[in-house]
C-alpha cells in the first residue's frame, strides 16, 4: 500500500469538527421521514425561517402598540393570539397566548418549569438561562430572590404573580410604560422593550433606548 | 416525605420549587442542526406526528441520568427516535442504518 494512500477517512478541518452523534440521528431521521413521505424535503427548511424571522421586536411592537392604543391593548388582554395576528403577527402552531399586564399592584413574571414553553411566535426561541435548572426551580418559590438576580428590586407591596406556560398555554408579560416617554413615537417605544421586559425579569427602563 | 416517596411523586423535569443555584444568565446562538432539530419538532407537531406535549414526556421518559448528561437538543432527538420507534414509524434498525449512512457520507 501506498504510504501516501491513506484507506480511512480525511479528518475534518480542526475549525470544522466532523458531526456529532446525535446530530447525525438528528439527519437520519429527518431523511427517513422525507424518505417515507411523512414530511416533505422543503418543510424543514421553510421553518427554519419561520423560527429565524421571530425575534424579540415583534413583541416589542405589541407591547408598544398597547400603550398608545386602548383599544389595542384591551383586545390584547382579551385574546392575546388574535390581537397579535391582527399586527401580522401569525402562530404558526397551536398555542394560545395570555397576555399579563404590570400595574403599580402586581408585577408578573413567566416561566416553564416542566421544560421551555415560551410565546415563540412573538418572541423567538428562549434564551438558555429560561430554559435551565436554576430558573425553572425556583422562579416560583422564590421571585423576589430571582428578579433580584436580574437586578430588579420590587416594592414589597407590589404582588408577584408567576405564571407556568404548557405545551399550549403561553403567556407574555406586558410591562409597564415608562415615566417621562409621553412624547415618544410608537417606534421609539418600541425600542425600549427588551426580551427580558417581556419575560418579566426586568422592568423598561429609559436607559434600555436604542437611540437610532 | 421519605426519599422514595418524593422520587414517585415528581418526574425529572418537575423541578418547579426546588432548590436550585443562583440565575446565571446564560445563552448562546443555536448550532445549525439544534436549528434543525428545533424545526423538525414543529414540523413533526403540525403533522399530528409527535406533538409538543409528547415530545415533552419523550424526554421525561428518558430518566433523570440521561436528562442530566445530555444538551437540550440531544434530549429531543434522542426523544424523537424512541417515540418514532414506539409508533412503530421507524425501527431501530432502519435508524441504525441510516446514521451508517449519513456518517460515511459527511466523512467523505
Amino acid at each position: 500500500m501506498d504510504d501516501h494512500d491513506h484507506s480511512h477517512p480525511h479528518p475534518a478541518a480542526a475549525d470544522e469538527a466532523p458531526p456529532g452523534y446525535y446530530e447525525i440521528m438528528e439527519t437520519a431521521i429527518r431523511e427517513l421521514l422525507i424518505e417515507k413521505k411523512l414530511i416533505a424535503p422543503g418543510e424543514i427548511r421553510r421553518q427554519i425561517e419561520v423560527l429565524d424571522s421571530r425575534t424579540p421586536a415583534l413583541g416589542a411592537k405589541v407591547v408598544a402598540r398597547a400603550w398608545v392604543d386602548p383599544g389595542f391593548r384591551a383586545r390584547l388582554l382579551t385574546n392575546g393570539r388574535a390581537a397579535c395576528e391582527e399586527l401580522g403577527i401569525s402562530f404558526y402552531d397551536d398555542t394560545q397566548l395570555i397576555v399579563l399586564e404590570n400595574t403599580d399592584k402586581v408585577h408578573n413574571l413567566i416561566v416553564c418549569t416542566l421544560c421551555s414553553c415560551y410565546p415563540r411566535p412573538v418572541l423567538g426561541l428562549p434564551p438558555d438561562w429560561y430554559k435551565a435548572r436554576p430558573y425553572r426551580a425556583r422562579a416560583v418559590r422564590e421571585p423576589r430572590k430571582v428578579l433580584s438576580e436580574f437586578g430588579t428590586e420590587i416594592p414589597e407591596d407590589v404582588e408577584i404573580r408567576v405564571s407556568d406556560s404548557t405545551a399550549i398555554q403561553r403567556y407574555l408579560v406586558l410591562p409597564q410604560r415608562p415615566a417621562g416617554t409621553e412624547d415618544f413615537t410608537e417606534e421609539q417605544l418600541a425600542a425600549m422593550v427588551t426580551r427580558d421586559a417581556m419575560i418579566g425579569v426586568v422592568k423598561v427602563n429609559l436607559e434600555h433606548r436604542i437611540d437610532s | 416525605m421519605s426519599q422514595t416517596e418524593h422520587l414517585l411523586k415528581t418526574l425529572p423535569n418537575d423541578i418547579g420549587g426546588l432548590p436550585a443555584d443562583r440565575i446565571e444568565r446564560i445563552d448562546h446562538e443555536l448550532e445549525p442542526w439544534e436549528k434543525r432539530c428545533h424545526a423538525l419538532a414543529d414540523v413533526l407537531d403540525f403533522h399530528k406526528i409527535i406533538s409538543t406535549e409528547e415530545k415533552r414526556r419523550g424526554v421525561e421518559s428518558l430518566g433523570a441520568e440521561l436528562i442530566g448528561k445530555l444538551t437540550y437538543y440531544e434530549r429531543w432527538v434522542v426523544a424523537f427516535a424512541n417515540i418514532l420507534f414506539q409508533k412503530g414509524i421507524l425501527t431501530p434498525e432502519e435508524l441504525a442504518k441510516k446514521m451508517d449512512e449519513v456518517e460515511r457520507r459527511q466523512a467523505e
